[in-house]
């Protein structure tokens, strides 16, 4: 059973936190905007380079859409962090607070902030290049959501690595995404990548989506067969990384979670 | 008769090859306060976490309430809470921000009067809106305190609660863990390395040294059991020839000035006091301090280090 009050007290917390703490406040619009705004103009140069038109939209889709799976991915494993970083981990774990409680909490603030970070981005990509993700229709829903799964499965992942070593590997938090970057094809074509490359990328669910945005982009359909292999990878990832958390949980627990404050 | 709230049986804790508690058992009693001593490192802290449920214990059970602890965790814990000179809260946030979150977490009912109430009696209300970093080291420990009591706890563990605080607030700490004990029936489990305070507050004690209970009993009874004693004697006019008796009798013995420190076991204090009339050794005046719970823990962990 789940606790909803002890939810509301998590995201309570988040919330007072990024109140208080600039730096989470400002990661939530200072790199959207300057990846929007370093990367959109070097997109609007090549297509004055190229006459085509639609590499801005490319690149812009590949920036607004990866900072769905890059912020999911940073707010579950920076939420953890903040509570080792506060010494305030023992507190938690010693109240009737569940494990599953505690990953909801994370999930809804997580939620949370992406969308304000997403709208943010369209907003800055509406303003500067009149780009509009708009441009997806419905289907913007399920690409969002299979992003935002993508995400938290390398959140879980990263998760299950700092709640069982602690703050030494803190930086996962930042880069530990990027790993899947090469093979998720945001920014260009799979065909691009050499054949082993392909063939991680075909394990990888943000590249179905990634490669479905273009194939709208370029002739205004979608292979709805991207969206379902997308969704049943991200199903079975999801269930597995959640299981690497608990297990990594359990043995830090082992140890005792009292180490980490 | 009194209820058992908490009992330990067996609890073991390996890392590896070390084992940081040895199959240790224990119970709390409805009401009770009870301390556990030990030296850094003798397996107190380990046991505090496993009584917490943030480590595993590598075998033995903890029963709280009646239930199994690992199976009925969440319930117990509701009833349950903690304080640590270890641990902290978030560094940008109020007084209140703090008590808020944690009263929603453990869904205390009437947050705010609650809050304010526990501000009062620790005496830091005028806090509320501090920041928990402009706070100073005793008025964080006293914020760890009002958490600790936010949730109406059965049992409270307690880690060096009075540990940076001065003496007057740490009498009024002590005097609101006695009331807490008399009016709500609150069981207690405390560690500290203040001997006088855990005389004062504990109706029994453990003494741990390397991961195992090696004796436990009221703090008179611990203390009785070390039969040392420290006698001092003013002598002015016979200092020399009590001096020389002394050496004579090789009984140790140290002198400042006219008095003389003498240890001795309570039980040789009337044929000593006999032999300095025999020789007609006059004192003008005489005290003993009797040995009390750091004597004998002093003693007892001593042996142990032997």
């Amino acid at each position: 059973m789940i606790n909803w009050n002890r939810i509301y007290a998590m995201v309570l917390r988040d919330f007072i936190n990024l109140r208080h703490n600039y730096d989470r406040l400002g990661d939530m619009f200072y790199w959207p905007t300057m990846d929007l705004v370093i990367w959109g103009l070097t997109g609007l140069y090549f297509v004055k380079q190229s006459q085509n038109e639609v590499l801005l939209s490319i690149m812009l889709t590949g920036l607004i859409f990866w900072i769905i799976v890059w912020r999911s991915q940073y707010e579950i494993n920076i939420n953890l962090l903040q509570e080792i970083w506060d010494r305030n981990l023992v507190n938690l774990l010693a109240s009737p607070l569940t494990l599953r409680e505690w990953v909801v909490s994370f999930l809804i603030f997580g939620l949370s902030k992406m969308i304000v970070s997403l709208a943010f981005s369209g907003l800055i990509a509406f303003v500067l290049y009149r780009f509009s993700f708009f441009v997806y229709g419905f289907l913007l829903l399920p690409f969002v959501a299979s992003l935002l799964l993508s995400g938290w499965v390398a959140g879980f992942i990263v998760a299950g690595l700092l709640i069982r070593f602690g703050s030494k590997i803190q930086t996962l938090a930042w880069t530990g995404v990027y790993l899947i970057v090469p093979f998720s094809a945001v920014f260009y074509s799979l065909s691009t990548l050499p054949s082993w490359a392909q063939a991680i990328a075909s394990l990888t669910p943000p590249s179905y989506i990634f490669e479905g945005m273009r194939e709208i982009l370029f002739t205004g359909t979608l292979s709805y067969d991207k969206l379902l292999i997308s969704f049943a990878l991200n199903i079975i990832y999801l269930i597995l990384s959640l299981w690497f958390f608990v297990f990594m949980f359990n043995q830090s627990r082992k140890l005792g979670l009292g180490r980490l404050i | 008769m009194q209820n058992t709230i908490l009992e330990v049986k067996n609890l073991t804790k390996k890392f590896g090859n070390f084992t940081a508690v040895d199959n240790i058992s224990f119970s709390l009693q409805e009401g009770e306060i009870l301390g556990l001593l030990g030296p850094n490192g003798a397996g107190k802290t380990t046991t505090i976490q496993m009584l917490l449920e943030i480590m595993t214990p590598t075998s033995g059970d903890i029963f709280c309430f009646g239930k199994q602890f690992k199976s009925h965790r969440e319930d117990i814990l509701k009833n349950i809470n903690f304080a640590s000179t270890y641990i902290s809260f978030p560094p940008f946030f109020s007084v209140h921000e703090i008590l808020n979150v944690f009263a929603t977490l453990y869904e205390v009912s009437k947050r705010k009067e609650k809050i304010t109430k526990l501000l009062k009696e620790f005496e830091i209300d005028h806090l509320v809106n501090r920041s928990y970093v402009d706070l100073s080291a005793g008025e964080k420990t006293r914020l760890t305190l009002v958490k600790a009591f936010l949730n109406y706890p059965k049992v409270i563990l307690l880690d060096e609660p009075t540990a940076s605080l001065d003496p007057e607030i740490a009498i009024s700490v002590r005097n609101f863990l006695k009331k807490q004990k008399i009016e709500y029936n609150v069981s207690i489990l405390l560690t500290s390395h203040n001997m006088a305070e855990v005389e004062e507050l504990c109706d029994r004690v453990l003494i741990i040294h390397h991961g195992k209970i090696i004796d436990e009993g009221t703090p008179e009874e611990l203390a009785r059991k070390t039969s040392d004693c420290e006698l001092s004697l003013t002598v002015v006019d016979d200092k020399d020839r009590a001096a020389k008796l002394l050496e004579e009798k090789n009984i140790p013995f140290d002198i400042e000035r006219f008095c003389f420190t003498i240890p001795i076991d309570e039980r040789n204090i009337a044929s000593f006091l006999q032999l300095l009339a025999r020789e007609k050794v006059h004192y003008q005046e005489i005290t003993i301090k009797k040995s009390d719970l750091e004597d004998y823990f002093l003693s007892v962990i001593g042996e142990k280090i032997a």
